[in-house]
């Protein structure tokens, strides 16, 4: 069946804003279960054949992400401070978002993740806080998610996950050296390293072929359309209804809603700059934890004078960066990491917050070397090694197909300062206000990280590393980030959330949010699988509901 | 489809055009004049030099640092301008009576330029030199990739290891 087509003035069951990890769920749920569906993605609509190794222009020129010099955003650490354009965030933009170009990590996160607060306590200068919902709720959905976007993995391989209701549909991808030698330190220290959950076939999935091992997952779109990304994995099964129309290009810069307190579609900027709106009876916002909140701010009306959802001040709010640090070992023999995904070893045993250590938090630390070659000459040596001239060339060459590390995934704590804003002085290439970012860790994050950066330097060490080494530049406060949590975080309690546990937005009985916005604690960071579960249970519930309030 | 043959000596002249064109384009610089070439050029060798294997000079990388002035990186083009001048400055004051950068010395360059390293110029000169040197097969071939499509386990020295 060809695509839907609607026009703006039909009024359309849903609007999807943003196709990327959640947004391509939802369009591909909603549609399956009889709901017409016109899903806005502010990206280009890529394919297989549009993707290439082409690490210039991916890594160095926004090839698949947010262009800062069209959507610059201002960041400061504190409000005191005053803003700058510097890049502070990062997401795919593009039909498939994060889930097209992420590294595949697939974690669940554990049950006690999701009342962490009870366990733990008040931590000072943050808001944990606990989820309105359980491992147990979540769970069905997580599932769904790995069996129907495909995922490889040992299920019951790591002693620290939950219960789960089926193992994974996939066996693990082979592992590397980095897995070895991860494997290798871990089981020397006593720990429990088990087999990554990758978003990557293993073998071949419902008519997708499985993965070639080209080595280019991380930040590139896959060739073969192996990576389980929504625009490989559920977009043409929304598509094949016939009742969902993907628009790429297209950027909604409004949520517009009726007398009646609803909101009744989004006006977007198509291709060519104009403006459109387009009726719908329900919104669906998956544009990612800082467009999301963004949308909502500009989305003022004479009901909502503090934009959509913000009533009590909360869209934005409690924002959450990714954190953790890079620890590389140099190894006798060849690793030749740059061949084949990226993690292939995971451990899970630093997961835990233990407030004896004297801070908040831990981490997960997974195997790898993800350094494309042009990446790796700018900063990939220790510091202390020289940066330019022959003696540098000679060590990168010696270096580059014998290093093997790990990336730690760590802890970061929702602190109501640090937050998305509007940037009323600087205008994106469309005029509309830019994102202005505040954010300074916790100092418990970065306690957080150093320690789990130690524990990865042992680990290299157990593994029989010649030399070990932190890139420097990923410890200390973060400042900038791939991971975009917390900014309109669910909760019971309208005062301090802007969705309740269904990811309905308190105000708007017809508006749902469903990204990394949602979530009320970032775990140990690998958001997707979480993401992608609040997904599959919102659409479950508008299926049930048949697009009733909930 | 029918060429005739005269509709083929058209096109391909329009192609000798377009070549001669393209190549004779290709040979010159956009945005810098064969004078700063020269400069930045003498700077990108010593960042990469032309030792026992390739360097920036000999993979041509000051041809990827005009068009990426000309085109995506147009907003550096400030950067390169006032960064010269101030490297110029200070090659003058390090080396009296001398005329250029390119006609230093070895030494006298790798001098110069470890007293401009930390600079905001030295270091996008850097960049640049990197991405048109490691971001293409020339530079990922020398530190031991190779490239294809597809690769069998095991991949690695360790791997192979367990799986024997």
């Amino acid at each position: 069946m060809s695509m839907a087509q609607f026009r703006p003035a039909d009024t359309v069951d849903f609007i999807v804003v943003g196709i990327g990890a959640a947004g391509g769920v939802m369009a591909k749920e909603l549609a399956t279960s009889g709901f017409k569906v016109v899903a806005l993605e502010q990206g280009p609509w890529r394919h297989e054949k549009d993707f290439k190794h082409d690490e210039v222009a991916v890594m160095f020129r926004a090839g698949l992400t947010n262009d800062p010099r069209k959507q610059p955003n201002t960041f400061r650490k504190t409000a005191a401070e005053p803003a700058i354009k510097q890049q502070a965030v990062e997401y795919g933009r593009m039909v498939g978002g994060g889930s097209v170009h992420f590294t595949t990590n697939y974690w669940r996160f554990h049950p006690e993740d999701f009342h962490e607060r009870s366990l733990v306590g008040a931590i000072p200068g943050a808001d944990l806080r606990d989820w309105p919902i359980t491992y147990d709720d979540l769970e069905p959905y997580y599932t769904k998610a790995e069996w129907d976007l495909g995922i490889s993995g040992l299920g019951g391989s790591n002693p620290f996950d939950g219960p789960r209701s089926k193992p994974y549909p996939l066996p693990p991808m082979p592992v590397k050296s980095s897995g070895v030698l991860l494997e290798r330190g871990a089981k020397k220290l006593g720990l429990h390293p088990f087999p990554a959950p990758l978003a990557i076939l293993s073998q071949q999935y419902k008519g997708r072929a499985a993965c070639i091992h080209c080595g280019y997952c991380e930040a590139f779109g896959c060739e073969v359309g192996a990576k389980s990304s929504t625009l490989a994995a559920v977009v043409p099964a929304a598509v094949k209804t016939g009742r969902c129309e993907i628009r790429p290009n297209s950027y909604v810069r409004k949520i517009e809603v009726g007398k009646d307190g609803r909101v009744n579609g989004a006006i977007y900027f198509d291709g060519g700059g104009k403006e459109v709106f387009q009726r719908a009876k329900a919104v669906v916002v998956c544009a990612n934890g800082a467009e999301t909140p963004r949308l909502l701010l500009m989305s003022k009306s004479n009901a909502f004078p503090q934009g959509l959802g913000n009533s009590n001040g909360n869209v934005g709010k409690y924002l959450m960066f990714d954190n953790g640090a890079f620890a590389f070992g140099l190894f006798e023999h060849p690793t030749n990491e740059y061949k084949s995904v990226v993690v292939t070893r995971v451990l899970h045993d630093y997961y835990r917050s233990d407030l004896k250590r004297g801070f908040y938090g831990g981490g997960g630390i997974d195997g790898r070397f993800d350094y494309y070659p042009a990446g790796f000459a700018v900063g990939g040596l220790p510091a202390d090694s020289p940066q330019w001239g022959s003696d540098w060339k000679r060590d990168l060459a010696q270096h580059y197909t014998h290093i093997s590390g790990s990336l730690g995934h760590v802890s970061s704590l929702a602190v109501e300062q640090n937050s998305i804003s509007l940037d009323d002085q600087v205008k994106d290439a469309w005029g509309m206000p830019a994102i202005r970012v505040t954010y300074k860790s916790h100092p418990d994050d970065v306690k957080a990280s150093d320690f789990i950066a130690e524990r990865q330097k042992e680990i290299l060490l157990a593994a029989g590393a010649k030399k070990v080494w932190v890139d420097q530049t990923t410890l200390g406060e973060t400042t900038y980030s791939r991971h975009l949590m917390g900014s309109c975080r669910m909760g019971d309690d309208p005062k301090i959330s802007v969705v309740n546990k269904w990811n309905r937005v308190h105000d708007v009985p017809n508006l749902f949010l469903v990204d990394g916005s949602s979530l009320v604690t970032c775990a140990r960071q690998q958001p997707t699988a979480t993401i992608q579960a609040l997904a599959y249970r919102l659409a479950d519930q508008l299926r049930q509901h048949r697009g009733a309030s909930l | 489809m029918n060429i005739s043959r005269r509709e083929w000596m058209l096109t391909a002249a329009c192609w000798r055009e377009v070549l001669r064109a393209q190549s004779t384009q290709s040979n010159q610089f956009v945005w810098f004049n064969p004078a700063t070439a020269a400069e930045i050029e003498s700077i990108a060798a010593q960042i990469i030099p032309d030792d026992n294997t390739p360097g920036a000079k000999s993979a041509g990388v000051i041809w990827f640092i005009d068009r990426s002035l000309a085109g995506f990186d147009q907003d550096k083009q400030e950067l390169y301008t006032r960064g010269l001048e101030e490297t110029q400055a200070k090659r003058a004051g390090l080396f009296p009576g001398s005329t250029s950068i390119a006609t230093l010395s070895g030494v006298q360059q790798v001098a110069l330029l470890k007293a401009i390293e930390k600079t905001e110029f030295f270091q996008q000169v850097r960049l640049h030199t990197i991405l048109g040197f490691f971001g293409q097969p020339i530079g990922s071939k020398f530190l031991g990739v190779e490239h294809q499509m597809h690769f069998e386990p095991p991949f690695g020295y360790y791997d192979a290891e367990v799986s024997r």
